[in-house]
């Protein structure tokens, strides 16, 4: 979700939480802890890097954006993804009342 | 006013169990994030925000967050590279009597030189067992703490794993002592694996950070 969240351009941390919870239709709203703990391990695993820092009224705003590697890491994921519910809808036949 | 001046504090203490390197680079920018995210009013943390910031200290102090997979992957492989080499030493304590023996039954003309050189190799594998047990452990928690230099080591190590796996496989230790051989062999393909996570691309990430922090 956050590496959903910077796919269209640099977030800060504030800005990252608000993308996640409108992507998920306000099922997630990360935490603070939570959220900085993923971004940590983002960074280590070279998914994402640091864009900017910003400072505005007196706080630090640090903007993060994906990396190469991050944006292949995430198309590969919403490629499998989208194998998986082509493949649930084909087998939700109309026989099943579905389609 | 008085009352964002108490939550921040409240904040801040929440934050101090965090590890200080990791505040250092992040405590200012989390603060912006939980005083943007607080409610209208509201005096000191919530429950749920107490927890969430104590549960990624935690994280953090264990180190779990910014260890990259590979390289918790290679530590893993490298303790199971000790437990390993401990199934090496039982094996050997178990077949080490042996040895000479089969040699003489299968060599009947055998010289005194290579039995002496046959001792002195049990005797060496007696010693270097051991220590190679003590090295798989010692390089596990050293690499897992990002230590540079540990993995420049464990590369000497597996090389010299490498070089010993080929002596013995040329002096036909497979016919005397195979389960040796093949216990030796699970050894070497664990190093094998565990090197090649240590030399992977987020693996160098890691140990660069570590050594700019450092």
């Amino acid at each position: 979700m956050i590496l959903t969240a910077l796919a269209d351009g640099s977030q800060h941390g504030y800005g990252i939480i608000n993308e996640v919870a409108e992507i998920s239709g306000n099922r997630v709203r990360l935490r603070a802890g939570t959220l900085y703990t993923a971004l940590d391990r983002l960074r280590a695993d070279g998914l994402i890097d640091v864009d900017r820092e910003e400072v505005v009224d007196n706080r630090l705003r640090r903007y993060y954006r994906l990396t190469p590697e991050g944006g292949r890491r995430l198309a590969a994921e919403a490629a499998r993804l989208q194998a998986n519910a082509h493949a649930a809808m084909k087998r939700l036949s109309p026989a099943h009342g579905v389609i | 006013m008085n009352e964002a001046i108490a939550l921040e504090r409240g904040y801040r203490r929440l934050v101090a169990w965090y590890p200080r390197s990791f505040r250092q680079d992040n405590e200012e920018e989390i603060l912006t994030v939980l005083m943007a995210t607080a409610r209208e009013g509201q005096q000191r943390p919530r429950i749920g925000e107490s927890w969430d910031l104590l549960r990624g200290a935690l994280r953090m102090r264990m180190n779990l967050s910014r260890t990259p997979r590979t390289i918790l992957a290679a530590v893993r492989l490298m303790y199971a590279g000790a437990i390993a080499e401990l199934a090496v030493l039982v094996i050997f304590a178990l077949t080490a009597s042996s040895i000479r023996a089969d040699v003489i039954a299968r060599n009947p003309h055998v010289t005194a030189a290579t039995l002496s050189y046959i001792s002195a190799h049990i005797f060496l594998d007696w010693i270097s067992i051991p220590v190679a047990i003590v090295f798989w452990v010692w390089m596990a928690w050293a690499n897992g703490k990002g230590y540079d230099w540990a993995r420049l080591v464990s590369v000497a190590c597996f090389a010299l794993n490498t070089m010993s796996l080929i002596v013995s496989l040329s002096q036909d230790a497979a016919a005397y002592a195979p389960a040796l051989v093949i216990a030796s062999a699970v050894t070497w393909g664990i190093g094998l694996a565990a090197v090649t996570l240590l030399f992977c691309k987020p693996s160098w990430r890691y140990y660069e950070q570590q050594v700019a922090q450092r």
